[in-house]
């Protein structure tokens, strides 16, 4: 745990040093607070469902963008030697860069807490949607941010990291929308590979302890593929 | 202790059908002075990767202090300081930071980690830039730092891959002092494609040639080692 700790605070100050965190947080609360405003005014409910769906589909965008550097940039500039041959496990490094990545996009869904409050201020929220909605951002961080660190494993080009993140984010998306073409039980398979599938229950206030599997599972999956390919010697 | 600081058995490392090192021997004795002589390509880079355990050999075996670089990884990576060929820097940091976070990484704690930075940079004159960002060093200074990296937790054994590319001629005689310096306390193995600059520091010296092992001998009882390489090469 010690060698965690140290490895996350240089990843934390890797992260919050770059200017890559801070234009994709521009973008992120930008769009945000546009759709926010927009849909506000439209429709004139007091919920944060429309917001939850624009910040999947930004996250699926984003997330890219921030992980990309992850393992990618340490194999590029080489400095992965100096981690592989220091007296520490390819686990910690992989779950410093993940956990650093992670409190990033918490960070930033943090900062739609905003909506929250003000809905809270000028209306009367139904709160069960909203705590389910921001459980099923949180699994959904731990997922793609997982998925991230691993295509950064993978590449030493950042932008084939990020291309790669994203075509497994949009394949995980649309998994179910082969499901009509295929034989049983591939068909049951796809539809239950679906991003959106999970996620959609949950960010409306159905919250299900398979939902939550699905975004462990595969979490784990990632980062554990991810230690893998960084243990290869 | 007795025995060997090096031994490398029978080590053979491929890449697909490349052959890096083929079946090569080696012991390196405590305290001694390797340097590593071949063309490029010669497999010299690959060898010290695998003895600092950033490479596993495909065949055979390597130990360190009597520890398999494999088998017993961790304990032969704490004993070892590695300064890749690129001198690999974290560029987000200033060289105080670098130089804590390497500590740290190899086990340094609490109020020791000061006392250790303090020790490799006044034996490596850092003192002028040791509070300033990696990426404003010099090519020097980034040498010194790198050198620094592997000597902040005082290891038994210190590998330099190519330490003397890309530095002018002061640079050059500044890093063989500094490397005579560490004679007899650390044990030290240097490759370089310069046979002069070996011939200076190394008590003895290694030629490789297409990842085989032409000679070793040492640079005391060879009068003549440019004709001994040519002989060989």
């Amino acid at each position: 745990m010690r060698l965690l700790a140290i490895l996350l605070r240089k990843e934390l100050h890797a992260i919050f040093t770059s200017p890559i965190a801070y234009t994709v947080a521009a973008v992120f609360l930008l769009v945000l607070g546009y759709t926010f405003a927009l849909t506000l005014f439209a429709t004139k409910v007091a919920n944060l469902n429309y917001i939850f769906h624009q910040m999947y589909v930004l996250s699926i965008l984003l997330v890219p963008v921030l992980t990309m550097r992850s393992l990618a940039e340490e194999r590029r500039n080489e400095t992965v030697e100096l981690l592989l041959t220091a007296p520490v496990a390819e686990v910690w490094i992989v779950f410093a860069k993940f956990l650093a990545n992670l409190v990033l996009v918490l960070a930033l869904y943090s900062g739609s807490l905003v909506y929250a409050a003000i809905l809270a201020r000028y209306g009367t929220p139904d709160w069960g949607p909203i705590w389910g909605g921001y459980l099923a951002l949180a699994a959904l961080a731990f997922l793609l941010t997982a998925i991230g660190v691993l295509t950064s494993s993978l590449a030493e080009n950042q932008v084939v990291a990020a291309a790669g993140a994203l075509g497994v984010f949009l394949m995980l998306w649309f998994a179910d929308s082969v499901a009509p073409y295929l034989p049983a039980p591939l068909d049951l398979v796809a539809i239950n590979l679906s991003l959106i599938g999970h996620f959609r229950p949950m960010a409306t206030g159905s919250v299900f302890l398979s939902d939550f599997g699905y975004f462990l599972v595969l979490g784990m999956a990632a980062l554990f593929l991810a230690t893998r390919r960084l243990g290869e010697r | 202790m007795t025995g060997p600081a090096i031994a490398a058995n029978a080590v053979t490392r491929r890449f697909g059908p490349t052959i890096a090192v083929d079946r090569l021997d080696l012991q390196v004795a405590r305290g001694e002075i390797l340097g590593l002589l071949g063309p490029n390509g010669s497999g010299k880079t690959t060898l010290i990767r695998m003895i600092a355990g950033f490479l596993n050999p495909t065949e055979g075996s390597i130990t360190v202090a009597g520890h398999d670089t494999v088998d017993d990884a961790m304990t032969t990576r704490r004993r070892i300081g590695y300064v890749p060929e690129s001198v690999p820097l974290y560029r987000h940091m200033r060289v105080r930071e670098f130089l804590a976070f390497m500590a740290r990484l190899r086990g340094i704690e609490g109020g020791e980690v000061d006392a250790a930075i303090d020790r490799v940079a006044g034996s490596l004159a850092l003192g002028e830039v040791i509070d300033k960002p990696i990426p404003a060093l010099s090519r020097g200074y980034r040498q010194r730092v790198g050198i620094a990296q592997a000597l902040v937790h005082d290891p038994e054994i210190v590998l330099l891959d190519e330490p003397a590319n890309g530095l002018d001629p002061r640079q050059i005689i500044e890093l063989r002092r500094t490397i005579q310096a560490l004679a007899g306390r650390h044990t030290v193995v240097l490759s370089s494609h310069i046979l002069s600059e070996v011939g200076r520091v190394a008590d003895r010296v290694a030629i490789m040639l297409r990842g085989r092992l032409l000679g070793v001998r040492s640079v005391a009882e060879t009068p003549d080692l440019e004709a001994w390489f040519l002989s060989l090469t």
